[in-house]
């Protein structure tokens, strides 16, 4: 039940593979209990202090993210589609309860309204990992860039640099 | 499906090398000429020059030759707008998932200890 036939563009959206060796029940495990989703899904030094999930369609998925400074970064997402051990679909679209989600106007990373479509399929004991992440059109993305994300080249290469050093660990 | 490497995965290769994020950082703050750049760094010039290459092919700098001095900079526009902007939303992604790859590794090595299986590899 690979989701390959999901239209994306690739100036907007991510497609991320990976083969996990580990049984995907613990994969869904981590993903869909929230002490275990607090416990990576924050990049240090930021921490997850609260975590929510309504393991339904329609259900709330929330985490809260602390920023060094002590700062909290509430963010709700609506589940749309739980397969157990196979698929989690969420989207930043729809607040829990299918209601439309207010306008996103943050400027850091999780303000951007998202769909997100994370499958796992057992290959040979590992798991595969499919995550297809849909964004919207361009004119958001331009929104968002006018509401600050620029700071100056400095800021933006140091930026990079930091996540691909991170990415790279 | 494009088996080309867009223009992010070659700014992220360009990035994947500490000297040539050491000399973005460099640049971050301003243009610099060739033998400038080379002082913080105990390499043979074409090693550098060849990094260099590297950071130009990828657009993620420019050069221009003046009489005998070339000059770096930043090229602005590869390290900006569009591929800042999905570079970080990948890097949230592709992060989340190291974390969630390490922390089930972990969860896993837990359980196997726990129950004496025989594959304890991490």
């Amino acid at each position: 039940m690979a989701r390959d036939d999901i239209p994306t563009d690739e100036r907007l959206d991510l497609r991320l593979e990976r083969t996990i060796d580990a049984p995907r029940a613990l994969i869904w495990k981590a993903w869909t209990e929230p002490e275990h989703v607090k416990r990576w899904w924050a990049p240090a030094p930021w921490t997850t202090v609260d975590c929510r999930i309504d393991l339904r369609p329609g259900g709330i998925f929330r985490t809260v993210m602390r920023s060094p400074e002590g700062q909290d970064f509430p963010h709700e997402t609506c589940l749309i589609e739980l397969v157990e051990n196979e698929r989690i679909v969420f989207t930043s679209a729809l607040a829990p309860g299918y209601r439309p989600a207010a306008e996103h106007l943050g400027d850091d990373c999780t303000g951007i309204p998202f769909t997100a479509i994370v499958t796992f399929t057992e290959r040979a004991g590992k798991t595969h990992y499919s995550a297809v992440v849909l964004h919207k059109d361009e004119a958001g993305r331009r929104r968002h860039e006018e509401l600050g994300f620029h700071e100056g080249w400095g800021t933006c290469a140091d930026q990079l640099i930091e996540l691909v050093r991170r990415l790279r660990r | 499906m494009t088996n080309q490497p867009t223009s992010l995965d070659r700014v992220f290769h360009a990035l994947s090398d500490p000297t040539r994020r050491a000399i973005v950082s460099r640049l971050s703050r301003g243009p610099a000429s060739v033998s400038e750049l080379a002082k913080p760094f105990a390499m043979a010039m074409p090693t550098l020059l060849q990094h260099l290459k590297v950071l130009e092919e990828s657009r993620v700098i420019r050069s221009e030759k003046v009489g005998r001095v070339r000059t770096c900079e930043i090229e602005p526009g590869a390290l900006g707008r569009a591929e800042t902007w999905i570079a970080r939303q990948r890097a949230v992604w592709e992060g989340r998932l190291d974390r969630m790859e390490a922390y089930v590794a972990g969860l896993q090595s837990e359980a196997t200890q726990g129950k004496e299986k025989k594959h304890g590899k991490r």
